[in-house]
């Protein structure tokens, strides 16, 4: 259950040396509090700044894509190395999925599968230990957490702080990986989707209400879209001008026409990863959306993201007895 | 809602079953509502879900989409496509408050005219009941 931060450090250096990986994409501390950024390392020496914590929620499975792709110069030859990534279980379904889209290449990408035993939920976290401008680090007890900071340890429940991604998460594990970091975690017990069943409850002008409350509050500034691992069309449908197909201003109805085209082009592809929500600096719940969609596709269509890299992409293919009692 | 509300459903219709299904209803004098602004298109998997969306935000107060029945299509599959689609989009469509009775899908084929009658006549209905559509259609912006 606990991650060997020396034997981290110590593949982590390995790989990079390789000759055929171009730089690997982990985690590192962060400048302050609780932060923890991701860390692009190109040599062994730069392999001492990698941490694997409970503070390590960023899915990096989006560098994959994020990187810029820079035309290359007359004469040279296009770099075609690898890039070695860190993954927990839910970022290794990300990579599963893009392997299905074909966005990426199985040869392209080193994939070190680090087992989760489950990551906390930042906001949580600083509004019972406010965060300072000391580093604080974090650790894996058993099963709770040790918040390290300021030289003191405070153990924590695991209940108080998991993200919520992690309370319903069913591949803790890494589904494929090249290099194992650790031994597997135990599956837990999963909690029911409250949010997705609380709204499900409601009727249908209740859950417009509600979701009229969340989207007026969207400053629509793409930041869920960025930072999927799976939004990486190189032209975006929502940026679009011409057609247009949503608009830009930032009303209702556009924010609406927003999270509903977001939303359900991730359909069949969200993995639950839980990074949508995260950055959303206007906290719409846009993982419920998501979550809602999943298992819509999960229990109709039988299909599941991110779990067979020989799968069928879910919107672009079809069986002959899908269901169709919805049709007049 | 007043009681005599007029609904406003846009219909997006495949060229090859759909469209010659209503027009089999034209040509055999089937009276059927007249709240139905039918849009052409060729396929019903060439509707983007985002059509649909972008009808109610624009006015419409219904939506339906029609094509071949599954296994007739004129491109072997599309239809299939849509199904999943489609289905998928009104799930998102329920889940976020959007009324179901605003949004339908058939299969007619281009010999069955009574059957395009019978399915128009659902969904006008259907929209009636729902009412304007107010959720997020988009409003002229005052200033």
């Amino acid at each position: 259950m606990k991650m060997d931060l020396e034997q981290l450090r110590k593949t982590a250096a390995e790989v990079v040396s390789r000759d055929d990986v171009r730089y690997l994409v982990g985690w590192k501390q962060g400048t302050y509090g609780y932060r923890v950024a991701p860390g692009f390392i190109e040599d062994a020496a730069g392999a001492a700044e990698l941490i694997f914590s409970p503070l390590c929620t960023a899915n990096l499975a989006t560098y994959l894509t994020l990187a810029e792709q820079l035309p290359v110069p007359r004469g040279e030859e296009p770099d075609d190395r690898k890039v070695a990534l860190m993954v927990k279980g839910c970022d290794s379904r990300a990579v599963v999925q893009l392997l299905v889209e074909k966005g990426i290449e199985r040869d392209d990408v080193v994939v070190i599968g680090c087992p989760c035993p489950g990551v906390i939920d930042a906001d949580l976290l600083a509004e019972k230990y406010p965060e300072t401008e000391d580093l604080a680090e974090m650790k894996w007890d058993g099963e709770d957490f040790l918040l390290i900071h300021g030289g003191e340890e405070t153990k924590i429940a695991r209940d108080e702080l998991l993200a919520e991604k992690c309370r319903l998460c069913r591949y803790p594990n890494p589904i494929i990986s090249d290099i194992m970091l650790d031994q597997e975690v135990e599956t837990w017990e999963l909690a029911e989707d409250e949010g997705v069943q609380e709204i499900e409850g409601k009727d249908v002008d209740e859950r417009a209400d509600y979701w009229a409350e969340q989207f007026e509050k969207c400053i629509r500034c793409y930041s869920c879209r960025n930072v999927c691992p799976l939004c990486y069309c190189q032209d975006c449908v929502l940026d679009r001008l011409n057609p247009t197909w949503v608009n830009r201003s930032v009303n209702f109805s556009e924010n609406t026409a927003f999270n509903i085209a977001r939303a359900f082009h991730l359909a069949g592809r969200c993995i639950e990863c839980g990074e949508c929500e995260r950055v959303c600096p206007a906290n719409i719940p846009l993982g419920k959306l998501n979550r809602k969609l999943a298992r819509e596709v999960r229990d109709k269509y039988g299909f599941e993201a991110g779990v067979d890299p020989e799968a069928e992409p879910f919107q672009a293919s079809f069986k002959p007895d899908d269901p169709e009692d919805f049709i007049l | 809602m007043s009681a005599n509300f007029e609904p406003n459903v846009v219909a997006f219709l495949c060229n090859w079953c759909s469209y010659a299904g209503a027009d089999l209803a034209g040509t055999s004098r089937v009276n059927y509502p007249s709240n139905i602004q039918i849009i052409r298109v060729m396929c019903s998997g060439r509707v983007n879900p985002l059509y649909v969306m972008n009808a109610l935000q624009q006015g419409a107060d219904g939506v339906l989409v029609s094509g071949c029945h599954p296994g007739d299509c004129h491109y072997m599959e599309g239809n299939y496509y849509a199904r999943r689609r489609l289905g998928m989009l009104k799930d998102l469509m329920e889940f976020v408050g959007v009324d179901p009775k605003r949004f339908h899908m058939s299969w007619v084929s281009a010999s069955e005219g009574h059957k395009w009658k019978e399915v128009v006549e659902k969904t006008v209905e259907d929209a009636k009941e729902a009412g304007p559509f107010e959720g997020f259609r988009r409003r002229k912006i005052e200033w």
